[in-house]
């Protein structure tokens, strides 16, 4: 039963931190049906500052978090002034090519920088820290800081989609760029805010992640697949779709645990032969192709 | 008539400098050099050229007061002198870009051989072109057995392989229970009989996990849980949970550095308690695998072909470290030992060879033998398999065992485990946790 509690609050814990790393992917493309593959990259650069911050100023890198969002913020924003605003004219293809590129760009751009070694963060109120709540479950302090800090993103977000002036004119933009602005919605600003929330909570990730995980120029391309997946199954554009398919592909990550579980409760030897933790993505990305065929909007999609 | 002398002139100051540049080139035997220099292996690929650089420095000028015949000779000296050139290719981890390069540094750059490339599905893509184009490979640094049980006439390596590293380990584990460590009594084989591996699932680490399993049963262990994990993985609770649930005495990693210091904080995070840490070199050798994770690697293992400490038993080791030191400002790794063995062992060839045909290479390569005494490695030498299944393989390579500790000053270092007889320090048993 230990190994059972463990993978689900380990998958859950775990799922939280990967919603808000598609946060903001499946926020820009709501708005603006624009697919981000740069967004690794932000993820990759919120990691660069939380680390620099926290070293530079001496702060324990949690402190970090705002500051890296508003450079996150700045970096949407620079980025769509810079670049999408012109894609946004050409075809669907270029807007592929042109993220791309962005992406090409600001990795080499931090290879050049900070070089291609691992940096990571050893020291801090929460790092190396653990609780154990009984039944053999232990959470680490940064992940369930992490899961903490991404619902309450989450809320944020969806507090100011729904709950907000603003908000209304985002979803407005949306769903009818055209009607929204014939209603008088600066759409062009809804749209850079897009971005720069895009980048801003990119980079609180990064800045999360950067606790547990070790940064190099390539570390944003081990999530933007799995930050597309979670955007594809909770369906695009859906913020409570994202946090749910976080939670699920959480939970699919650490199926070799509840493998593990029926393993040795029930003693059964071919299980044993079966090394689950090979397959623990091709599972997630079966469970997306399933989804993409059965239902291609995702499971709470809601754009046609 | 004046202005057909003066372009006469001309035509001859060309034709003269056209011939000095033909000279100069002569003059250098180029290597083309393939490692890992962006990418998860960077760390590692940018001590393999800083090691590798360094013995082209030492080959192209005379350093006298070094122990080694290199260092004595400015260039090949059977090639009149001729200097040895490095051009580095960065392969980023990929078996297809490392072929292409190959092609590259064989049709292009004209290269005499190659050397590279560390990640072991890489060196068998790259050694596969040049045993099609004939063209001499040295592998300095990849362990995969597989590589020299291919019968190739193109390709030798110098670095033991994983058989014997992971041979070393089980001679450790033995040598535990027969009270052999310095510093800690026998224990007793039912304490640490209990095994659990987390292998990246590269070549490389496939290679290891198997080894482990079939050690294991030679020399009476048990492998409880088995796995391979992909390097590239946003997470490695699961796999840690899954070695947890088994409760091992001893976990045993093959690693790259991004997933060794992933996997080591996750250890930490879940509580892990194991009595053993080994790790099969590479990630768990890497500087930034100290750097990052401090005072946590403490009574850490790891398995390489360099210490520092041999320089203590071993005068050239101990000056070509402090040659390294200066310039990159700290020690030698076994990834920069065994680059540096590697461009050591072209030059020797070369003067073997004393030509640059690809047939006189081969044979050079064949008769070799450099004493282990010319070596900063800790090895009886280097001479090549000439037949068997082991073709091409050094037979005189061995390994070693390290263990992270804490010197008098707070620094973490290396200090030599096994072989017992050489060993720096008390071990450190059990693993005191997290």
């Amino acid at each position: 039963m230990e190994i059972l509690l463990s993978a689900i609050v380990s998958g859950l814990l775990l799922g939280m931190v990967l919603a808000i790393v598609a946060l903001g992917l499946t926020i820009i493309f709501g708005v603006m049906d624009m697919v981000n593959f740069a967004h690794g990259e932000y993820l990759m650069i919120g990691m660069y500052a939380g680390l620099l911050i926290a070293q530079v100023t001496g702060l324990d890198p949690l402190f970090s978090i705002p500051a890296a969002a508003l450079f996150g913020f700045l970096l949407g924003l620079l980025c769509y002034y810079g670049l999408a605003k012109y894609l946004l004219r050409g075809p669907m293809v270029a807007q592929l090519l042109g993220t791309f590129g962005l992406m090409l760009f600001l990795r080499n751009l931090a290879l050049l920088l900070m070089g291609s070694e691992d940096r990571a963060v050893n020291k801090g109120i929460l790092v190396g820290k653990s609780f154990e709540i009984g039944m053999g479950v232990v959470l680490p302090a940064t992940k369930l800081a992490a899961a903490f800090l991404s619902v309450a993103a989450f809320l944020a977000i969806w507090l100011l989609m729904n709950r907000s002036k603003i908000g209304r004119a985002l979803t407005a933009t949306a769903l009818n760029a055209e009607g929204a602005r014939y209603m008088g919605i600066r759409t062009e600003r809804m749209n850079a805010l897009a971005w720069g929330l895009g980048g801003a909570t990119a980079t609180i990730a990064g800045a999360l992640l950067v606790n547990f995980w070790s940064v190099n120029p390539f570390a944003g391309l081990l999530f933007t697949m799995i930050a597309f997946t979670i955007v594809a199954l909770g369906g695009f554009g859906s913020v409570p779709g994202a946090f749910l398919a976080g939670l699920v592909v959480g939970i699919i990550t650490e199926f070799p645990g509840i493998w593990d579980f029926f393993t040795y409760t029930f003693h059964i030897k071919w299980m044993e032969q079966v090394p689950m933790t090979s397959f623990k993505y091709t599972l997630v990305y079966l469970v997306y192709f399933l989804i993409m065929v059965l239902r291609p909007r995702g499971l709470f999609g809601w754009k046609q | 008539m004046k202005k057909q002398w003066g372009i006469s002139g001309m035509l001859v100051l060309v034709a003269l400098v056209m011939g000095m540049g033909t000279a100069l080139a002569a003059n250098t035997v180029k290597i083309g050099v393939i490692y890992p220099l962006t990418g998860g292996a960077a760390a590692e690929g940018r001590e393999l050229r800083a090691g590798a650089e360094l013995a082209q420095e030492i080959a192209n000028n005379v350093y006298p007061n070094m122990a080694m015949t290199m260092a004595k000779n400015s260039g090949i000296k059977r090639l009149d002198g001729a200097k040895i050139e490095l051009i580095f290719k960065d392969h980023e981890g990929n078996p297809t870009l490392g072929a292409d390069l190959a092609k590259k540094l064989i049709l292009d750059d004209k290269v005499v051989g190659i050397m590279g490339c560390y990640h072991s599905a890489v060196t068998k893509t790259v050694s596969a072109v040049c045993e099609q184009y004939g063209t001499p490979m040295i592998n300095d640094s990849s362990t995969s057995p597989d590589l020299t049980d291919r019968g190739f006439k193109w390709f030798w390596r110098t670095t033991p392989h994983d058989v014997t590293f992971t041979k070393d380990l089980f001679e450790f584990l033995k040598g535990l229970t027969e009270g052999k460590a310095k510093g800690v009594k026998a224990v007793p084989k039912a304490e640490i009989a209990n095994l659990a591996s987390a292998c990246e699932k590269t070549e490389w680490g496939s290679s290891v996990s198997k080894l482990i399993e079939t050690f294991s049963k030679e020399y009476g262990f048990t492998v409880k849980k088995s796995i391979l994990y992909a390097g590239k993985s946003v997470d490695l609770s699961s796999e840690v949970g899954s070695l947890k649930a088994v409760k091992p005495d001893a976990m045993l990693f093959a690693s790259y550095a991004s997933d060794a210091i992933l996997m080591m904080k996750t250890l930490k995070a879940q509580k892990a308690q194991p009595k053993i840490v080994w790790g099969q070199d590479a990630g768990f050798e890497a500087p930034e695998f100290k750097n990052t994770l401090g005072d946590d690697i403490v009574g850490v293992l790891t398995r390489t072909v360099f210490l520092p400490k041999v320089a203590t038993v071993k005068k050239v080791a101990g000056q070509v470290n402090e040659f390294y030191k200066k310039k990159t400002g700290h020690d030698l790794s076994g990834a920069s030992a065994r680059a540096f063995t590697g461009v050591q062992t072209w030059v020797e060839v070369l003067e073997k060879a004393g030509s640059t045909k690809p047939a006189d290479i081969q044979k050079g390569a064949n008769t070799i033998h450099i004493p282990g005494n010319q070596l900063i490695v800790p090895w009886a030498g280097i001479k090549f398999n000439t037949s068997g299944p082991d073709l091409g393989q050094n037979a005189l390579g061995s390994g070693m065992i390290g263990q992270y500790q804490k010197d008098k000053d707070g620094n973490i270092t290396l200090e030599i485990a096994y072989p017992f007889d050489v060993a720096s320090a008390n071990l450190i048993f059990p693993f005191k946790g997290f």
